[in-house]
C-alpha cells in the first residue's frame, strides 16, 4: 500500500508534456529519420533495380487500388478470421491448461516440460506434419495458428496462477469458496495481467503462423496474396499487404493495451 | 455485562461460550509454536490477545478460523468442531485481503456470494454494511483508490456482511496510521454495540487490547502458552472517555508489566545465545 495511491482518481496519469515539446523532441526526429530512409529506398531502387521492384512512390500510388480490390479484401478477411478463431481457441485452451499447471503439482509435472519444448520449437518445422494430418487446407492454417500462439498463453497464465498472493487464497478459503470457484474467481482474475501479456505475445505469433502457413500451403489469404504478387512481379501490391500486416500487429498491441486500461483499471505496476 | 467479582480461573462467560479452545498445540515441523492453549470466548465477548512478535498469534487465529490444521487439542465454535473454515466465523486480515479487481461493493458481497446468498439478499444487505462502516458513496471505488483506513473498513464490512457469530481480527489496524487507527477502534466498538458477537482481537498495542477487550490474554514463552488472562472490568459501552479512567491506566500498566517482563527475559535469552 503506497501512500500515493490514496484517493487517486481512476484515470490519474502523469501530466503529459506540452504538445509542442513532444513534437520537437520525439515526433520530429522520428519523422526525419523515416523520411530519409524512404528517400534512400526510393533513390536506390530507381538507380539500381528493375522497374517492377517496389519503391515508396509506387506503393503509395497502388495502395488505393489494392485496398479496394475485392480479392485483396477477401484474402485479408480470410486471414484475419482464421487468426481470430485460432486466438480464441488458444485463449480458452491455453488459459485452462495454464491454470492447471500453475495450481496443480501433478499437472505441472506432466505438462510443463512439454509446453516449454513446444514453445521453443519453430512453428515452421511443425507445418509439414500438420499438412500431412490436415491436408493443404484451412484446417492446417488454424492448427498452425493455435500451435504458434497457445504456448505463450499457457506459460504466462501458469506463471500468473503460481504467483497468486497467498492472502487472496486464504480469504477465499476463509469464506468457504469451493475449489473451482476459487480457480476462476480468484486465481484467474489475479493472473489477468499475466494473461494479457501472454495474449499480446500470442497475437503476433498467431499472425506469423497464419502468414507462414499460407506461404507454405498456398491457400488463399493475405500471406498468399503477398507471395503470389511478389512471384508475379507485382512487388508494390505485395508491399501494401506487408504494410497492412504490420499495421495489424501494431493494432493488436494497441487493442490489448486499451483492454487492459478499460477492464483492469485496478492493475498498476507497484500498486497493491 | 462482565461480572467483575468472578475469579479469573472461572470465566463468567463459560456457560454461554461461543468459542472453546482446549489444550491446543501447533507446530511447524521442528518449531513448536504454542502448546496447551485453553480459553473460552463468550457469545458477546471481546477477547484481546497480546504477545511478543512471533509468539504465534496469527497462527492461533488461523487455526481457529480453520485455515490451518492444529496438532493437539480441540477448537469448538458452538457445537461445531473446527477442522476447516466453518460458516458463521469471519476473519478480518491485517493487510485487508481485499481483491484489487473487485469494487467495494463486490468485495463486501464476496462472503455472501460464497455462502450462496440470493441476488436480492446481496443487493439489500451489502449497501447496509457499506453504510455501517462509513463507506457509503464508495460502492464503485476500487481498493487502490482508497486509503488504508478505508480499505480496512471495507475488509470489516465484508466480514460483517455474512453476519457471523464469531469475528476474528488479526491486527486489523496495524497497517493504518495512528489517527485512523484511533477512529477505527471507536467505530469498531460502536458497531459491536449494535451487533455484539464473539470476537478475538489480536494486537500489538496494549492500549488497544485494554480498550477493546473484556479480557486480555497474554501469550508468553517459546513455545508460547497463556501466561495470564487479565479481566478488563471497565464499564461499557467503551468510548473515548474510557481512556481517561484511572482504572484504564491501571489495567494498561498491569498488562504492560506482564509483557515487558516477558520482553526482558527474551532479551536476556538472546544475549546468552
Ligand atoms: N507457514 C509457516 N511455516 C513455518 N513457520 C511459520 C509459518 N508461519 C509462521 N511461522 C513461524 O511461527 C512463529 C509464529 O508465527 P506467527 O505469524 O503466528 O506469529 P505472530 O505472533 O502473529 O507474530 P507477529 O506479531 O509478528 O504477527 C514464527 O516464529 C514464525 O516464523
Ligand atoms: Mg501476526
Amino acid at each position: 500500500m503506497t501512500s500515493s495511491a490514496i484517493n487517486a482518481p481512476a484515470d490519474a496519469a502523469p501530466e503529459p508534456p506540452p504538445l509542442s515539446d513532444r513534437l520537437r523532441q520525439t515526433v520530429l526526429p522520428r519523422l526525419v529519420t523515416g523520411l530519409i530512409l524512404l528517400l534512400m529506398w526510393e533513390i536506390a531502387v530507381r538507380l539500381l533495380a528493375p522497374p517492377f521492384v517496389a519503391r515508396p512512390s509506387s506503393v503509395v500510388a497502388i495502395a488505393p487500388k489494392v485496398l479496394t480490390d475485392p480479392k485483396f479484401l477477401a484474402a485479408t478477411g480470410s486471414t484475419l478470421l482464421a487468426v481470430a478463431e485460432g486466438l480464441v481457441i488458444s485463449l480458452i485452451l491455453g488459459t485452462l491448461t495454464g491454470l492447471a499447471i500453475g495450481r496443480s503439482r501433478i499437472a505441472e509435472k506432466a505438462l510443463l516440460q512439454h509446453v516449454n519444448f513446444f514453445y521453443a520449437m519453430p512453428m515452421i518445422v511443425i507445418l509439414p506434419l500438420f499438412s500431412l494430418w490436415f491436408g493443404y487446407s484451412a484446417a492446417t492454417r488454424i492448427a498452425t495458428i493455435i500451435f504458434a500462439s497457445i504456448f505463450a498463453i499457457v506459460m504466462n497464465v501458469a506463471d500468473g496462477a503460481r504467483a497468486v498472493p497467498g492472502e487472496y487464497l486464504e480469504v477465499a478459503r476463509s469464506f468457504r469458496a469451493q475449489r473451482l470457484r476459487m480457480l476462476f474467481e480468484i486465481v484467474l482474475p489475479s493472473s489477468m495481467p499475466y494473461l494479457l501479456a501472454g495474449v499480446r505475445l500470442a497475437g503476433g505469433r498467431a499472425l506469423i503462423g497464419a502468414v507462414v502457413s499460407e506461404f507454405f500451403l498456398s491457400i488463399g489469404g493475405l500471406g498468399y496474396y503477398i507471395l503470389y504478387n511478389s512471384r508475379s512481379y507485382h512487388h508494390s501490391e505485395a508491399f501494401v499487404g506487408v504494410l497492412l500486416l504490420a499495421a495489424f500487429g501494431v493494432g493488436f498491441e494497441v487493442l490489448v493495451g486499451w483492454c487492459t486500461r478499460r477492464f483492469m483499471p485496478w492493475y498498476r505496476r507497484g500498486a497493491n | 455485562m462482565s461480572a467483575p467479582s468472578a475469579p479469573a480461573a472461572q470465566p463468567a462467560h463459560a456457560d454461554s461460550a461461543r468459542i472453546r479452545v482446549r489444550s491446543l498445540g501447533k507446530r511447524y515441523g521442528a518449531l513448536e509454536v504454542f502448546r496447551n492453549i485453553e480459553f473460552d470466548v463468550g457469545a458477546r465477548e471481546i477477547v484481546a490477545i497480546v504477545g511478543p512478535s512471533g509468539c504465534g498469534k496469527t497462527t492461533l487465529l488461523r487455526c481457529i478460523d480453520g485455515l490451518l490444521p492444529h496438532d493437539t487439542g480441540d477448537i469448538w465454535v458452538g457445537d461445531a468442531r473446527v477442522e476447516e473454515p466453518i460458516a458463521g466465523v469471519a476473519m478480518v486480515f491485517q493487510h485487508f485481503g481485499l481483491f484489487p479487481w473487485k469494487t467495494v461493493f463486490d468485495n463486501v458481497a464476496y462472503g455472501l456470494r460464497m455462502a450462496g446468498a440470493a441476488r436480492t439478499e446481496i443487493e439489500r444487505k451489502v449497501p447496509e454494511f457499506i453504510k455501517m462502516v462509513g463507506l457509503a458513496g464508495f460502492e464503485k471505488a476500487f481498493p487502490y483508490q482508497m486509503s488504508g483506513g478505508m480499505q480496512q473498513r471495507c475488509g470489516l464490512a465484508r466480514a460483517l456482511a455474512v453476519e457471523p457469530s464469531v469475528l476474528l481480527m488479526d491486527e486489523p489496524f496495524a497497517a493504518v496510521d495512528a489517527q485512523t487507527r484511533e477512529i477505527l477502534q471507536f467505530e469498531l466498538l460502536r458497531i459491536w454495540q449494535e451487533r455484539p458477537t464473539a470476537m478475538i482481537f489480536v494486537t500489538h498495542s496494549i492500549e488497544e487490547a485494554v480498550l477493546l477487550g473484556h479480557r486480555v490474554i497474554v501469550l508468553k514463552g517459546r513455545p508460547s502458552s497463556i501466561h495470564e488472562i487479565v479481566e478488563i472490568d471497565l464499564p461499557g459501552p467503551r468510548t473515548r472517555a474510557t481512556l481517561q479512567l484511572p482504572r484504564f491506566a491501571e489495567l494498561r500498566e498491569r498488562v504492560w508489566g506482564t509483557l515487558m517482563r516477558e520482553a526482558r527475559e527474551a532479551e536476556f535469552q538472546l544475549e546468552r545465545a
